[in-house]
């Protein structure tokens, strides 16, 4: 058992070549300890562990692509963003927003409260509600954790949670093999993308988060109608369309769950042209 | 010249977006002469009727069917996909302000972020460091919230899951 545990992580640390120095700081019989509880890597994972795993995550996004080049919308986006965070249940965590300088449409979210929103969406929304109504999804991600439930279903984290244990118990000391194997799984689950029924939930919350900021609700049906409008085949959409339920099904969803139930904040202000002049900012 | 350039990309920006948008309605649907559900009912949408759309305003879609016009529910309306291409639909805002020039336009079929720069990617310390200089306290947060539109707190309860 303990030969065939030790081959594993050897095979794991062959496949990553630049974790090189790393692999003689292993200590291979806590990695054989700590591998007994496989699937309850992320079980106990405090704040503080969640903001490391998402800081992980959220650096791997912006290596993928760069930060737009605009402090103005920067600061503008993280204050309609931090004023949406205060209506989640999770007010208290370190948020933070970013557009990534990319014309996909898409945004994303990450551990801890990170949230980024693609230049491409952003050009393509209508008004400060619509941006609320999108920010406020990816906040529902991260209050529900949904990307640390999708990390513990990912295929790489049940062959390398023992690994995961690791990175999480060592602190500073914590190996680059074991992070290399984080990352990995971090990028199977924004290439796969996070559970229907949650992208489904975060749609339900995300209206009510837009809501009890002041915002008109329906900004977020509106962004996926939207969507649905687009080609989906266009290839700036191709990653959006294949990690989302389709805009139909998150339709029909938000239609049976708000009903009439949001309507009578409906007047809230969509602020139109304070995103319009907002967008332009230098 | 700056000036009329931004007044220029600001009229672009508040037109109605959806003029050319074309939809279909996803059930026998009510179409109202105003947008409050106790407004004159002026006519019906069969189900699977086409319908151009006008306009949104809070949960309701203007559109317009044939003779018939008026607003509807807009979660009543499915949008026809594939009727706006990428480029034409994108605001190139961005190229606009950056340039100062407004020829350049993007192209159908542009290669984003895709499959391929996320599995290649390699973390960005530094451009993670470089988002945490844009965050903002909760005190500048409330500021923003209170100046024109305010933007005001409300109380309510997550949506049931739907049956």
């Amino acid at each position: 058992m303990t030969r065939i545990l030790a081959a594993v992580v050897l095979v794991a640390l062959g496949a990553f070549p630049g974790s090189a120095p790393a692999q003689f700081n292993l200590n291979l019989n806590r990695l054989i300890d700590t591998g007994k509880n496989l699937r309850d890597a992320f079980k106990d994972v405090d704040e503080k562990q969640e903001a490391e795993i998402g800081a992980e995550y959220a650096a791997v996004l912006v290596g993928a692509s760069p930060l737009l080049d605009n402090p103005g919308v920067a600061r503008y986006v993280n204050r309609v963003g931090r004023w949406l965070s205060l209506h989640s249940e999770r007010p208290g965590l370190n948020w933070q927003f970013g557009v990534l300088d990319t014309e996909t449409v898409n945004a994303f979210s990450t551990p801890g409260g990170y949230v980024l929103i693609s230049k491409g969406l952003l050009a393509r929304l209508k008004n400060e509600a619509e941006l609320a109504g999108v920010l406020s999804h990816e906040i529902a991600h991260v209050v529900k954790k949904h990307h640390l439930a999708a990390l513990r279903k990912s295929k790489g984290m049940e062959a390398g949670s023992n690994l995961l244990s690791m990175y999480l118990e060592q602190g500073g000391q914590r190996s680059a093999a074991a992070k290399e194997r984080l990352v990995g799984g971090m990028k199977e689950v924004m290439l796969r993308g996070l559970d229907k029924d949650d992208e489904f939930e975060a749609d339900r919350m995300g209206v009510v988060i837009a809501a009890r900021s002041g915002y008109d609700p329906f900004g977020l049906p509106s962004v996926v109608q939207m969507l649905q409008g687009l080609n989906p085949k266009d290839s700036a959409l191709a990653l959006m369309f294949e990690t989302h339920p389709d805009p139909g099904s998150r339709l029909d969803a938000l239609d049976r769950a708000m009903g009439t139930r949001l309507d009578k904040f409906a007047s809230q202000p969509q602020a139109a042209e304070r995103y319009a002049s907002a967008i332009q900012a230098k | 010249m700056r000036a009329a350039l931004a007044a220029l990309v600001l009229a672009a920006w508040l037109a109605p977006a959806a003029a050319q948008e074309t939809g279909f309605a996803v059930r026998d649907t009510g179409v109202k002469k105003e947008p409050f559900s106790d407004a004159q009912t002026v006519g019906t949408l069969a189900e699977k009727a086409q319908v151009k759309v006008l306009a949104r305003q809070g949960g309701w879609m203007q559109v317009e069917a044939g003779t018939l016009s008026g607003w509807v529910r807009m979660l009543s309306i499915r949008m026809n996909s594939g009727q706006s291409s990428f480029a034409s639909g994108l605001r190139s805002l961005f190229t606009v302000a950056r340039t100062g020039s407004s020829g350049q336009t993007v192209t159908t079929g542009v290669r984003g972020l895709d499959k391929e720069d996320i599995q290649n990617a390699k973390p960005n310390p530094a451009e993670l460091k470089k988002m945490a200089g844009y965050a903002v306290g909760q005190s500048d947060a409330e500021r923003f919230a209170a100046e024109n539109p305010q933007l005001k707190n409300q109380k309510i309860d997550y949506l049931p899951v739907p049956k």
